[in-house]
C-alpha cells in the first residue's frame, strides 16, 4: 500500500499504514479515500527529542480528550506503555511528564475497558509517584494532573481501593496538598472516600487530622469542593465512635462542624447537598457523638430527612433520604415518634412502592428497599405508628412480594418491615390474610444464606405464631417444625433462640397433633441439649415448650405416657442444676403441670426424691419458688380426682402438711392464697 | 387585589407602561448587569472602558478574562481545533467530563467544513470524529442528522437546517464553551445575570398565560416592545 494523502481538518497530511489487527470502523461507504485515520504524531512521541515529543503529546492528547474512540486506539496499540515508561523515567522533563499524566487521566475517562487496561499495567504506584514530586511551580501542575487521573482510577471501582490509605506518610502528604489547588482538593476528597474501607484506615485519617481539613473544606465558597467533602466525612466517621467524637468538637472559622453541617441542610441549599450534610449528622448521632435530643438531630436533621423524602424530589434523593432516615430512627422511640408526624411521612414513603414501578432496575429496588428500612425502623416500637403502616394501602402485598425480591437489600429490608410490624400481630390478623405470608416468608427461612435473613425471619415467624390461629396448617404443610427443630441445632445462638421460642409458642394452646409432631421431630435429646444451653434465655424458652406441651389433661397424660420417663429427668436436671430463681420456677411449673395430669400424677407420687424437693422448695427463700412449690402440692391432692386420699396421705407422710400450716401465717398474699387453696384440699384428719 | 382593578390595568396597555414607568430603577443597579454581562462574556475592553465611564468595579481581575477571550475569538474566527487545544491546556478533564458539548464543537467543525465546501473532507471527518458520539446519545444522532443534511444541497443556505451556518449558531457554541469554562473556574454565574432576568420575565408572562390572565404582552425582548391586550384569546 502506498502512501496516502489526505486532510486532516485544514493540514493536508502523509497517513502512516497501521499494523495489522487495527479494528477498522464498521461504516464503509466508497467515497471515503481512506479508512485508516492519519496520526503521524503517534511515531513521534517516541522521539527522543524532547520538543518533538512533546508536541506529539499534546497533538495525541487533543486527539483522545473527548473520544472514546481514539482512546480505544491508543490502548490498542500500546501506546500506554510508552507513557508510562514517559512518566517512570525521572530524567524526562516534566513538560513532557505532565501531558502524559494527562493524555493517561484522559484514557481514564473513557469506557471500563480503558480503565481495566490502565490498572492491569499497574499505573497507579506512578500516580502516587507524581503526586509525590516535590519541587517548583512546573511541577505543581504534574501533582494535579496525577491526583486527577489516581481519582478517575480508584472512582471507577474497577481499581482496587485500600492500600494506599494504609500508607502513613502519603496520607499526611495527601492531607497536605489540600491547600494547593481546588481541583486538588476535590480530587483528594474523592480519593481518601475510595480508599477509606476500614476502621483502621478511619482512625488513621483521623489521627492525621482529616477530620479538620474535611471542616475547613466545607467552610469553602465552591460548592464542588464542599460535596465531596461531604462524602469523604461521612465515610470516616461511619460507625466510628473515636472519628466521630473528634469530628463533632472540631470547627472552622470559629464555627463548630455541627453547625457548619446544619447550615448545609438549608432549605435554599442544594438538594443533594442537604441530603449529604443530612447523612453525616445522622452517622454522628448513630455513632454516639451527638445525642438524638439535640435539635440538631431531632429538630433539624429529622426535618430535613423526611422532606426529602417528598414526592417533588428526584427519586434518587428520595431512595438516600429514607434509607438515612430508617438508619437514624433505628434505635430510638422518640426519633422515631417525632419522625413519623413530620412532613406526612409515612404517606410519602407509601408512594415510593409507586414510584419504584416507573424506575430502572437499580433505582426500583433502592426505592423499594429504603422504604422498607424506614418502616422497619419506625414501626419498631409504638403501636399507633404501626398501626398507620399498616393501614397503608397495599402495604401487605409490597410486603410479600418484597420477601421475594431478586434483590437481597430488598428482601432483608422487607423482613425487617415485617419483623418490626408482627409486633402488633392482632392487628395483622384484621387487614389480611394469614396465610398469603406465610409461604414467601418459609421459603425465606429455608433458603436464606444470609444469617442476618434468617435471624429476623425466624423471629418474625415467632412474632406471628404467637396469635392463636386456625390457619396454622398452611405453615405446618411447609415444613415449619423441621425448619425450627433444625434452627434449633444452630450455633448462631440468636437462631438456637428463635427457634426453640418460636416452637414455644407454637405449641401454646395447640392441637395434640402439633404438639406430637413437634416433640416427634426435636427428640428428647435435643430437648436435654437445649436445656443444658450456655444460653440462658435459651433454656428458658425449652423449659416454656414444656410447659406449654403438658397442658390440658388428655395432652398431659398423651405425653407423659410416651416420653414422661425423659420429661422427668429433665425437670430434675434442671432443679438440681445451677440455675437462677426464674429458672427454677420453670421446671417446678412444669411439675405444676405434670401434677395436673390423671395417669401423669403417678410420675411425680412414685418419685420420692423429687417429693422430698417439692417439700424443700415449699420453704425455700425464694417466694416465687415456694408458690410454684405450693402449686404441684395442690394439684396432686386435688380432692376431686381419683386416688386424691391416697395422694394426700403420701404427702403428709412427707410431712408437706405440716408445712402447710406453718405458712398459712405468711404475709404474703399470694403466698397465703396457694397455701390455703392446697390446706382445703386435704380431707379433715 | 380585585378583580376590578386588574380588569382596568390589563385593559388599558397605557395604564400598564404608567404603571412600569413609576418602577424606580437603580441606576449603579443596571451598570453593574451591564458590567456583569460583559465580563461573564469576555468583552475586556469594553469592560474596562465601561470601568472608567461608569466607575462600576468589575467583579474579577480583568487580566482573567484573556483566555476565555482568546478561546471565544478562535471559535468566531471558524478555527474550532485552536479553541479546543486552547481549552485542553487550561482544563484538560473539562471536554472529557462534557461529551455533548465536545460533539457540539466538532459539528461546528464540521459545518466549518460544509461552509468551505469541502465536501469530500466533511463527510470523512463526521465519520471518523461524530459517529461515536451518535452511537451513544439519540439527540446528538438527529442533530448529526441535520449537520450532514446540509450536504444534501447544492446551496446549503437554501436548506432547512441552514440555521446552523448562521453566525448565531457559532455564538452559541461559543457561549457554551465559555460557560463551561466559567463552571470549571466555578465563577457562580455562567450566565449573565441580564440573561436572568430576562427569563424571569418569560416565566412570569408564562405563568400569566397559562392562568388565562390578560395583561400588556412584552413580545420582543430586544426593544422591551409591549403590545396590546389581546382581547381575542
Amino acid at each position: 500500500m502506498g502512501q496516502i494523502l489526505a486532510y486532516r481538518g485544514d493540514v493536508l497530511v502523509q497517513l502512516v499504514p497501521l499494523p495489522l489487527g487495527q479494528t477498522l470502523h464498521t461504516k464503509q461507504p466508497s467515497f471515503r479515500q481512506d479508512p485508516n485515520n492519519g496520526r503521524p504524531y503517534i511515531e513521534e512521541i517516541y522521539s527522543t527529542d524532547e520538543a518533538k515529543c512533546l508536541h506529539a503529546l499534546i497533538c495525541l492528547k487533543n486527539a483522545v480528550i473527548g473520544s472514546n474512540r481514539q482512546k480505544g486506539f491508543v490502548v490498542q496499540h500500546g501506546v500506554i506503555s510508552r507513557l508510562i515508561q514517559i512518566i517512570s523515567c525521572d530524567s524526562s522533563p516534566v513538560s513532557v511528564r505532565i501531558e502524559a499524566t494527562i493524555i493517561l487521566g484522559s484514557i481514564a475517562k473513557g469506557t471500563d475497558e480503558h480503565v481495566k487496561a490502565l490498572v492491569d499495567m499497574n499505573i497507579i504506584p506512578l500516580l502516587v509517584k507524581g503526586v509525590l514530586e516535590d519541587g517548583d511551580e512546573s511541577s505543581a501542575r504534574l501533582v494535579e494532573a496525577s491526583l486527577c487521573c489516581l481519582r478517575t482510577l480508584l472512582q471507577s471501582g474497577l481499581a482496587p481501593t485500600g492500600t494506599l490509605a494504609q500508607d502513613s506518610d502519603f496520607v499526611q502528604h495527601l492531607l497536605a496538598l489540600l491547600r494547593a489547588s481546588i481541583t486538588s482538593q476535590m480530587a483528594i476528597a474523592t480519593i481518601l472516600t475510595a480508599e477509606c474501607k476500614t476502621p483502621e484506615c478511619q482512625d488513621l485519617l483521623s489521627a492525621h487530622g482529616a477530620v479538620y481539613s474535611l471542616t475547613a473544606l466545607l467552610c469553602s465558597p465552591h460548592r464542588k469542593v464542599q460535596m465531596p467533602a461531604l462524602s469523604c466525612l461521612a465515610k470516616i466517621i461511619f460507625q466510628n465512635r473515636g472519628v466521630a467524637l473528634a469530628a463533632a468538637s472540631a470547627s472552622f472559622g470559629g464555627r463548630p462542624l455541627p453547625d457548619i453541617l446544619t447550615s448545609l441542610m438549608a432549605q435554599d441549599m442544594p438538594k443533594g447537598m442537604q441530603l449529604s450534610a443530612a447523612r453525616c449528622l445522622t452517622y454522628l448521632h448513630r455513632a454516639g457523638a451527638l445525642s438524638a435530643s439535640d435539635d440538631i438531630i431531632k429538630g433539624k436533621t429529622l426535618s430535613c430527612l423526611t422532606r426529602l423524602c417528598d414526592k417533588n424530589h428526584d427519586n434518587g434523593i428520595k431512595a438516600i433520604a429514607a434509607e438515612t432516615l430508617g438508619y437514624l430512627t433505628e434505635v430510638d422511640m422518640i426519633l422515631q415518634k417525632d419522625a413519623s408526624i413530620l412532613n406526612h411521612l409515612i404517606t410519602n414513603l407509601a408512594m415510593y412502592f409507586k414510584y419504584a414501578m416507573e424506575e430502572v432496575p437499580p433505582l426500583q429496588a433502592q426505592l423499594r428497599q429504603a422504604a422498607f428500612r424506614a418502616f422497619a425502623s419506625l414501626g419498631a416500637n409504638d403501636e399507633d405508628i404501626r398501626k398507620k403502616i399498616i393501614e397503608t394501602e397495599g402495604l401487605m402485598d409490597h410486603i410479600v412480594c418484597g420477601l421475594q425480591d431478586s434483590s437481597p437489600g430488598v428482601r432483608l429490608a422487607a423482613i425487617r418491615c415485617l419483623h418490626s410490624l408482627s409486633r402488633s400481630v392482632q392487628q395483622l390478623r384484621t387487614t389480611f390474610q394469614d396465610h398469603l405470608v406465610w409461604k414467601p416468608l418459609m421459603n425465606l427461612l429455608k433458603h436464606a444464606s444470609d444469617d442476618d435473613v434468617v435471624t429476623v425471619a425466624s423471629s418474625t415467624l415467632c412474632n406471628l405464631l404467637l396469635e392463636f390461629s386456625p390457619s396454622k396448617e398452611p405453615i405446618l404443610e411447609l415444613g415449619a417444625i423441621d425448619l425450627l427443630c433444625g434452627l434449633t441445632r444452630r450455633k448462631e445462638a440468636a437462631l438456637r433462640l428463635n427457634g426453640i421460642w418460636a416452637l414455644m409458642n407454637m405449641a401454646f394452646q395447640a392441637e395434640q397433633k402439633i404438639k406430637s409432631q413437634i416433640l416427634k421431630a426435636l427428640g428428647t435429646e435435643q430437648i436435654f441439649r437445649l436445656l443444658s444451653d450456655p444460653e440462658v434465655n435459651v433454656l428458658m424458652k425449652t423449659l416454656g415448650l414444656l410447659r406449654n406441651l403438658l397442658s390440658t389433661k388428655p395432652h398431659i397424660d398423651q405425653i407423659m405416657n410416651l416420653h414422661g420417663i425423659q420429661i422427668m429427668q429433665a425437670v430434675i436436671l434442671i432443679l438440681e442444676g445451677n440455675h437462677s430463681a426464674e429458672v427454677k420456677e420453670q421446671a417446678l411449673c412444669i411439675l405444676a403441670n405434670i401434677a395436673d395430669g390423671d395417669s401423669a400424677k403417678d410420675f411425680i407420687m412414685t418419685n420420692e426424691d423429687v417429693l422430698k424437693k417439692l417439700a424443700s422448695y415449699m420453704m425455700h427463700s425464694s417466694v416465687k419458688l415456694q408458690v410454684a412449690a405450693i402449686f404441684c402440692v395442690s394439684n396432686l391432692v386435688w380432692k376431686e380426682e381419683n386416688g386424691a386420699l391416697e395422694r394426700q396421705a403420701r404427702l403428709k407422710e412427707m410431712g408437706v402438711h405440716k408445712l402447710l400450716q406453718q405458712l398459712i401465717n405468711t404475709s404474703d398474699t399470694l403466698l397465703f392464697d396457694k397455701v390455703k387453696t392446697a390446706m382445703t384440699q386435704f380431707s379433715d384428719s | 387585589m380585585s378583580s376590578n382593578y386588574l380588569d382596568n390595568l390589563a385593559s388599558s396597555r397605557e395604564n400598564w407602561l404608567n404603571k412600569l414607568e413609576g418602577l424606580n430603577i437603580n441606576r449603579t443597579d443596571m451598570n453593574k448587569l451591564i458590567m456583569n454581562y460583559l465580563v461573564t462574556e469576555g468583552f475586556k475592553e469594553a469592560a474596562e472602558k465601561f470601568k472608567q465611564e461608569s466607575g462600576v468595579e468589575p467583579t474579577v481581575d480583568l487580566n482573567s478574562l484573556d483566555h476565555r477571550i482568546r478561546v471565544r475569538d478562535a471559535i468566531q474566527a471558524g478555527n474550532i481545533q485552536a479553541a479546543v487545544a486552547m481549552v485542553n491546556e487550561l482544563h484538560p478533564e473539562l471536554l472529557d467530563n462534557d461529551r455533548f458539548l465536545y460533539f457540539h464543537l466538532q459539528q461546528l467543525q464540521l459545518i466549518e467544513l460544509i461552509r468551505a465546501g469541502r465536501v469530500e473532507e466533511a463527510l470523512g471527518y463526521a465519520q471518523e470524529h461524530l459517529c461515536e458520539a451518535a452511537e451513544e446519545d439519540k439527540a446528538v444522532l438527529s442533530e448529526l442528522e441535520r449537520t450532514l443534511a446540509l450536504l444534501g444541497f447544492e446551496q446549503p443556505e437554501q436548506c432547512p437546517f441552514s440555521d446552523l451556518l448562521q453566525p448565531a449558531h457559532r455564538q452559541k457554541v461559543a457561549s457554551e464553551l465559555n460557560a463551561a469554562i466559567l463552571r470549571m473556574e466555578d465563577q457562580e454565574a455562567t450566565s449573565p445575570k441580564l440573561a436572568d432576568l430576562l427569563r424571569l420575565i418569560l416565566w412570569a408572562q408564562e405563568e400569566l398565560d397559562k392562568k388565562k390572565i390578560k395583561y400588556p404582552k412584552m413580545v420582543d425582548l430586544a426593544d422591551a416592545k409591549i403590545d396590546k391586550v389581546d382581547m381575542s384569546k
